[in-house]
């Protein structure tokens, strides 16, 4: 019997046998246990080139700008009759094709900056491009909503800003193993022991024994849970298949986390772009095909959302070094079972219409999405976490 | 000079200071000890790993096939390997120590990474011969090195098609910071760079015929400039000035900036630019010994590796090994994450690196160990936890440790005071009531419980 079944018995039985406050009871942890969403973002670092990504292969605009950098017609993996994707993409057209992906065009925000950091930490804030915050966007969730640190875990060796809030940060690790082993020494959990949370972070000291203790507490349950499970699925042998292994081991072991963080970084191509963008976005794609596989198999997939996007895109005219040079709006994808507008979302940009820069005019900010998760996917207040009020779109 | 004072310099400008020199400097005033600081630091000595093998066939002595050339990768990276590992011994052991630390600093200002071992050695001695001279002509090596004019990809801004990477890393990153000029500044100043680069042995050369001749308008100004020029017209801004000493603030001071200390060292630097009078400056200043400042700062992954290693001399005889725990908290020399190099401050600090931070000095210099003993007990078993310890680390790191040295450099010092020389920090309350329930062992025991503890991240 499968558990919904079991459940949906139980319950029955339960209303004809049972007192009803018992029966509310067993209702919330059913409630906790089932249907528990999770958002995976994954950062394509460096500023991906949106468009030999989705590439408008009609454009002739597109190939005058790009005459050794376009991608020819023909090795185009077509979408529809406008829009292709590249050849590296072959994974993710499958999942195109399944229903699973929405491609999200033109993303950007008001005032781009094109500095990689500055850019970086804009996306990671979601705060407006002339205005800095110490804390990131899912940092401020985990203030609001997180229970534990581990609500939020980004599977890398160091944390990114986007998981760190005034009061709580995610928690890094790549080796859940290696971090528990190195948290047990009883001397720091008696170091740990009664130390007063108050006003702990607001100085450096302080902040290093908060952060000693939530990481003592959550290498525990982290590695004690997630131990239980193991994939069987062959990942691509590279750094980003092992963190999508990693954090697929998490979501099936049943970890109470809502947020996971990765990154696939070196998209920064200023030189002979082609390449190197080739064999990143095979990584990328065929990562996250067997990333997808892993969590069907364990019936996971449907309760989760996967939102990729990198802080720029890039020139619409390519460089004097068959490159292009760091742009503004970019396309991103959002990869899940429960989407509602599968496919391409929405027009591509206008390569008539350019700025002054030669760049690309955003249409839709980015903050708009992050909303939009937060509030139909995560089931949060946006409004809370953003500091501002977004239209939703409806994708989910 | 007080101790404490002495031993906050010896920490900004170095990594830390034995009880001994504690003892000799403390008879000295405080001009004094500053004087003799930079004093020592007159001198520059190259750092150098033996590339003769990859300088032969660069000089174009040795033919190469393209299988030659592999080999010449692969040696290129073992050799950059032996760099990294030259460097940190080189920060152990050097009596050039405020030099040693500012390069360190620029090569975080001035992030550079390549691939050819050559090339690299050769900007990092640039860093260390500028490292407290005039930031003019610094910036203008820097500009000519070969590492920089392939990462930030100079060589191929040429006046048909510029590339703009160096130009707006020149501004946002090294000399202006972002918002402190226009995207057009950007665009025109790349015009003035075209024709940078470099001959196989790493010189630089300017190509005539890529560069682009024609007028630039740049912060107002126009005219045919060149690089030099458009580095001249940067500087003029006072922005310039206080962009870097913000950056020394943050370094050397406290992360948190104060607006009229910065003011003060803007003022000093916008005179000449001269590096070194503006490290005396602040040196001198009184807020530098402030109680905020010291002890106050979270130590740098190298800061805390270098630091352990001038108490307790550890060997690697692996040095990969070194190299792995440089990755493991964050910070690989030679191998920084991206352009902007690393924030620094809490931001070492995560889950990952906070637990092993806090291990280790336990893992490297004590068998794992970490003495738990209360007051009147007496462990029986330390030594077979230690060497149980061993069977599971001893085998992952090989390493030598010179606890003689510890021995002798803290021979009179008393154990109770052992603190005052290994901690700068105040101990949190905790903390301290928690040591005071622990037996002192040993000096040795007790050093490893005082390094175990948050409060020996701090310098």
């Amino acid at each position: 019997m499968d558990r919904r079944k079991f459940l949906k018995q139980s319950s029955l039985a339960s209303s004809l046998f049972f007192v009803p406050s018992f029966v509310k009871a067993f209702e919330q942890v059913a409630s906790s246990e089932l249907g528990y969403k999770r958002l995976v973002i994954i950062q394509l670092s460096g500023g991906n080139d949106g468009l030999n990504t989705v590439i408008p292969f009609r454009n002739d605009l597109y190939y005058k700008e790009r005459p050794t950098l376009s991608i020819p017609k023909n090795e185009v993996i077509k979408l529809n009759d406008e829009l292709g994707l590249h050849s590296s993409l072959t994974p993710l057209k499958r999942l195109y094709d399944n229903g699973y992906l929405s491609i999200i065009n033109n993303v950007g925000y008001p005032n781009p900056v094109r500095s990689h950091f500055r850019s970086m930490d804009i996306w990671q804030t979601a705060t407006d491009s002339n205005k800095f915050s110490q804390t990131g966007w899912l940092g401020r969730y985990l203030d609001a909503y997180g229970e534990q640190p581990y609500s939020a875990i980004e599977v890398d060796d160091n944390l990114s800003l986007a998981l760190k809030g005034s009061n709580m940060n995610g928690i890094a690790t790549q080796d859940p193993k290696t971090l528990f082993n190195l948290s047990r020494d009883p001397y720091f959990k008696n170091l740990g022991k009664h130390q007063n949370d108050a006003h702990l972070s607001e100085h450096n000291l302080g902040y290093l024994y908060k952060t000693m203790i939530d990481a003592q507490s959550s290498a525990k349950y982290i590695y004690e849970t997630s131990k239980t499970v193991s994939s069987v699925k062959e990942y691509p042998n590279n750094k980003f298949g092992k963190q999508l292994k990693t954090t697929a081991q998490f979501i099936n072991s049943g970890l109470q986390t809502k947020v996971f963080y990765t990154s696939l970084g070196g998209f920064d191509t200023h030189v002979n772009q082609q390449n190197t963008q080739k064999k990143l976005l095979k990584t990328y794609a065929e990562g996250i095909e067997t990333f997808v596989e892993d969590l069907k198999a364990n019936n996971t997939f449907k309760d989760t959302l996967i939102l990729t996007f990198s802080e720029f895109g890039r020139r619409v005219k390519q460089n004097a070094s068959v490159g292009t040079d760091h742009g503004t709006a970019n396309n991103v994808f959002i990869i899940g079972d429960q989407l509602k507008k599968q496919g391409v979302y929405n027009n591509m940009a206008s390569l008539s219409d350019l700025d002054d820069n030669g760049d690309l005019k955003f249409e839709i900010d980015f903050r708009t999405i992050y909303a939009t998760v937060l509030n139909k996917w995560l089931e949060v207040d946006d409004h809370k976490i953003l500091n501002k009020s977004f239209n939703q779109l409806d994708f989910i | 000079m007080k101790a404490k004072h002495i031993q906050h310099l010896y920490w900004r400008a170095g990594f830390g200071i034995l009880p001994n020199q504690v003892e000799v400097l403390s008879k000295l005033k405080k001009e004094d000890v500053i004087r003799n600081l930079f004093e020592s630091s007159k001198n520059v000595t190259a750092l150098k790993v033996d590339t003769a093998e990859i300088d032969a066939v660069l000089n174009g002595e040795t033919k190469r096939s393209s299988e030659d050339l592999k080999k010449l990768q692969k040696l290129s990276r073992e050799k950059t390997i032996e760099l990294n590992v030259a460097w940190v011994d080189r920060l152990v052991n050097s009596s050039e120590l405020l030099r040693e630390k500012m390069t360190l600093f620029w090569a975080n200002v001035f992030v550079c990474e390549d691939n050819n071992v050559v090339y690299i050695q050769q900007f990092n001695n640039m860093l260390r011969q500028h490292a407290l001279g005039n930031f003019k002509d610094f910036v203008n090596a820097v500009a000519k090195e070969a590492a920089m004019t392939k990462y930030l990809n100079t060589k191929q801004n040429k006046k048909q098609k510029p590339n703009e990477n160096f130009a707006r890393e020149l501004m946002e990153l090294f000399t202006l910071g972002e918002g402190h000029y226009t995207e057009n500044d950007i665009k025109e100043s790349a015009k003035a760079f075209t024709g940078y680069g470099h001959n196989l042995n790493g010189e630089f050369v300017f190509r005539r015929f890529a560069h682009d001749t024609t007028d630039k308008t740049f912060f107002g100004k126009t005219g045919s400039f060149k690089g030099e020029d458009i580095i001249d017209i940067i500087l003029e801004q006072k922005q310039c000035a206080k962009f870097i000493c913000e950056k020394i603030y943050r370094y050397f001071v406290n992360g948190v900036l104060d607006e009229a200390h910065i003011n003060q060292m803007a003022d000093v630097f916008y005179k000449d630019y001269h590096i070194e009078s503006l490290m005396r400056f602040v040196f001198s200043q009184e807020w530098f010994y402030n109680e905020e400042n010291i002890g106050t700062k979270i130590k740098s992954p190298i800061e805390l590796l270098v630091g352990m290693n001038v108490l307790v001399p550890i060997k690697f005889n692996n040095p990969k090994q070194l190299l792995y725990i440089q990755k493991q908290l964050g910070q690989t020399l030679l191998d920084p994450p991206n352009v902007a190099g690393w924030k620094g401050g809490k931001n070492w600090i995560d889950s990952n690196t906070i637990v092993l931070r806090l291990k280790l000095p336990s893992i490297l210099l004590n068998d794992a160990y970490i003495s738990k003993m209360e007051l009147g007990e007496s462990d029986g078993m330390m030594a077979t936890k230690k060497s149980a310890f061993k069977n599971t680390y001893g085998k992952k790191f090989k390493i030598e440790h010179n606890w003689e040295a510890f021995n002798k450099n803290f021979k009179d010092v008393d154990v109770k005071d052992l603190q005052d020389y290994i901690l700068l920090s105040d101990l949190n309350l905790e903390a301290r009531h928690y040591l005071k329930s622990l037996n002192k062992v040993s000096k040795h025991e007790y050093c490893i419980q005082l390094m175990s503890l948050p409060e020996y991240q701090m310098c």
